[in-house]
């Protein structure tokens, strides 16, 4: 079976992030980049496959700029097999995004396209489901686990207080919420293996997008306001009548009982 | 010159680092606590491919060569700093010994498995009468038909209570000195071999220290490293090696202590607001960043130097020299700003300054360094 990962590079989650000076966007200065948490599940659903079966094949792609290569080269440096990156500086719209996907997914032709079900930067989750769509392949969202069924793929994803398992014959998009396992570190062998790897680079035009689909646009961005101080009362009395002031300050002053 | 870092050495980088915060620093206190280190979280390094980084691939090593070794090493100072000493003096310095000594046999023999941290290995060169002054050593090793005898006794060997197997200084010819000196691989459990207690030390609780000594030790000739005479040469070259890699690992726990340091300054009400705002703890974490940040590009040209094939004994002393006393420095600051608290077990501040104590003490002083610099230096003047 054939996987095809799509997964977009990200601010680190361990970074600090700041609001630029447009106020429209992130300050991209000094920020280390990886690969989506939901996009990593992903892989390691795909690899989870291929450890299983060695058949298996595990691609990986991304539309991003050139530094996006990086995360390919991790997610080759986990077990993937080959990647394709299809090069963008602009920031593109979703649609944009999806199209130049089903160029590469119609080329490489996957029985399986995982994506995260949503990316951890914009937190939008339209990618996936609009790459279903130009693909007018069927989709599945929230999946949770990935097993071959009698009747294609067997594809668990989570609902509310439990779990659905949905069949679907390939080929299928599914967008991942979790996996079981936490994904896998890339083994060293791994990482000088990825090294030696070519990966190939194609351009919006050579996948037949021209860019500028419809979309909105960020008008502001802005931190959190800053916490204000803590309050500390000095509370005399027994416990139980401490307990009182405070339950009395939480009702009447904080209004939060 | 390219300031950054190859893209497979900044893969390995983070892989490292995700490491050794979730699978290492979990066991910090447990290691201080018990004195050693569980072998499951030996094996674990083992598993991860810690003890290969920066070895040459033909002898079982990962590759990435020494730039890649002192990246990993920076990012395994993030934890106790004993685990990596394990590594360092294992595949570090008894691993390194061989691959420089060889010959082909011996490294067939022994390397594959001590990159592969099956096999621990020790480096046993220091004597009570030759630490800075190690040409002067006086173990001495006599050849008998297919074996040497080897008599005497080694002082602080790391690693000595848990390692399989040890490379071992000894004169074969005292009347020639240094010259004299040859390296030896010894197997534990060699006839005329004792290891003995292991060391009480004032940090690096978790890393085994002993005596060893050698009574009629018979060791076959076929465990020479390198040729007769060639032993102090090895030595040396070890160790600017080991330098490097200890540079990198104090450049690493310096970020880890720096870190902390601002992370508690910007916490810490004191006069009713953070203590981040006065200047003088401002200044304490300027020069940490700014010092760490110089001794960090000086491992980093030093390695990639190394990679290229150049000699580096000058710059791995200076390097050395720099990253040790610059983490004498910001660890007294990381007390310092953390107050009565950076003096408490209760965090890892205290245990972090008493184990840097020891960077400017092993593998060549501090004065050591100097002399090796300013010797370098006059002979080119």
């Amino acid at each position: 079976m054939k996987f095809l990962v799509c997964l977009k590079q990200v601010p680190d989650s361990t970074v600090r992030v700041k609001v630029g000076g447009d106020r429209r966007s992130i300050a991209a200065e000094g920020i280390t980049w990886s690969i989506s948490p939901y996009d990593e599940y992903a892989i390691e659903l795909a690899l989870e496959r291929k450890d299983a079966d060695a058949s298996t094949v595990v691609s990986v792609v991304t539309v991003g700029p050139a530094r996006s290569r990086d995360a390919l080269r991790q997610a080759l440096a986990m077990g993937c097999d080959d990647a394709t990156l299809v090069t963008s500086e602009a920031d593109l719209s979703a649609l944009d995004v999806a199209k130049a996907l089903a160029a590469v997914v119609n080329e490489a032709k996957p029985d399986v396209v995982l994506c995260g079900k949503q990316a951890s930067d914009d937190d939008q989750g339209l990618v996936g489901p609009a790459l279903a769509e130009a693909l007018g392949w069927p989709h599945v969202g929230m999946l949770t686990k990935l097993v071959p069924g009698a009747s294609g793929l067997e594809l668990w994803r989570e609902v509310e207080g439990g779990h659905e398992v949905w069949s679907a014959a390939p080929p299928v998009v599914a967008l991942v919420h979790k996996s079981e396992k936490e994904p896998r570190y890339p083994s060293l062998p791994g990482i000088m293996k990825a090294k030696r790897k070519e990966i190939p680079e194609k351009d919006l035009a050579s996948c037949g997008v021209t860019p500028g689909a419809p979309r909105p646009e960020v008008a502001l961005m802005d931190l959190p306001p800053q916490r204000g101080q803590g309050k500390v009362w000095k509370l005399d009395g027994d416990a139980k009548g401490v307990a009182e002031q405070v339950a009395k300050a939480l009702r009447e002053e904080a209004k939060v009982v | 010159m390219d300031p950054e870092l190859p893209e497979e050495i900044r893969i390995l980088q983070k892989t490292v680092r995700q490491f050794v915060e979730n699978e290492l620093a979990p066991h910090e206190r447990e290691i201080e606590e018990r004195n050693e280190i569980p072998r499951a979280v030996i094996d674990a390094m083992a598993g991860a491919g810690l003890f290969g980084i920066g070895h040459d691939e033909r002898w079982g090593g990962q590759g990435f060569g020494k730039l890649g070794y002192c990246v990993a090493i920076e990012q395994a100072g993030r934890a106790n700093a004993s685990l990596w000493n394990v590594i360092g003096a294992s595949a570090g310095l008894c691993g390194t010994a061989i691959e420089i000594g060889g010959p082909d046999e011996v490294r067939e023999r022994y390397l594959p498995r001590i990159f592969a941290g099956e096999m621990l290995g020790a480096y046993a060169l220091s004597e009570p009468g030759a630490g800075s002054d190690a040409g002067s050593l006086k173990t001495a090793a006599r050849k008998q038909g297919g074996e040497y005898v080897i008599e005497g006794f080694k002082t602080f060997i790391t690693n000595a209570p848990i390692a399989d197997v040890f490379v071992v200084f000894a004169n074969v010819a005292p009347d020639r000195g240094s010259k004299g000196i040859t390296a030896f691989v010894v197997e534990r459990g060699t006839e005329g071999l004792t290891v003995g207690p292991n060391d009480e030390k004032m940090g690096l609780h978790g890393s085994t220290t002993a005596q060893l000594f050698f009574s009629g030790m018979r060791v076959p000739a076929a465990n020479r490293v390198g040729e007769e005479g060639q032993g102090f040469r090895i030595a040396l070259g070890t160790l600017d090696v080991g330098r490097l890699g200890l540079a990198a690992h104090s450049v690493g726990i310096a970020q880890r202590l720096l870190e902390a340091s601002a992370r508690y300054a910007k916490t810490r009400v004191q006069f009713g607001k953070p203590i981040a705002v006065n200047q003088g703890i401002q200044w304490m974490l300027a020069d940490g960043a700014t010092e760490i940040h110089a001794a960090r590009l000086m491992v980093y040209d030093a390695a990639a130097r190394a990679d290229k094939g150049e000699r580096i004994t000058q710059r791995a002393a200076m390097t050395k020299l720099f990253a040790t006393e610059m983490l004498g420095r910001v660890a007294d600051a990381a007390v310092q700003i953390h107050g009565g608290m950076g003096y408490m077990r209760e965090l890892w501040i205290e245990r972090a300054y008493r184990d840097a104590r020891i960077t400017r003490i092993y593998e060549g002083t501090s004065e050591v360094q100097r002399m090796v610099i300013a010797g370098g230096l006059l002979e080119d003047a």
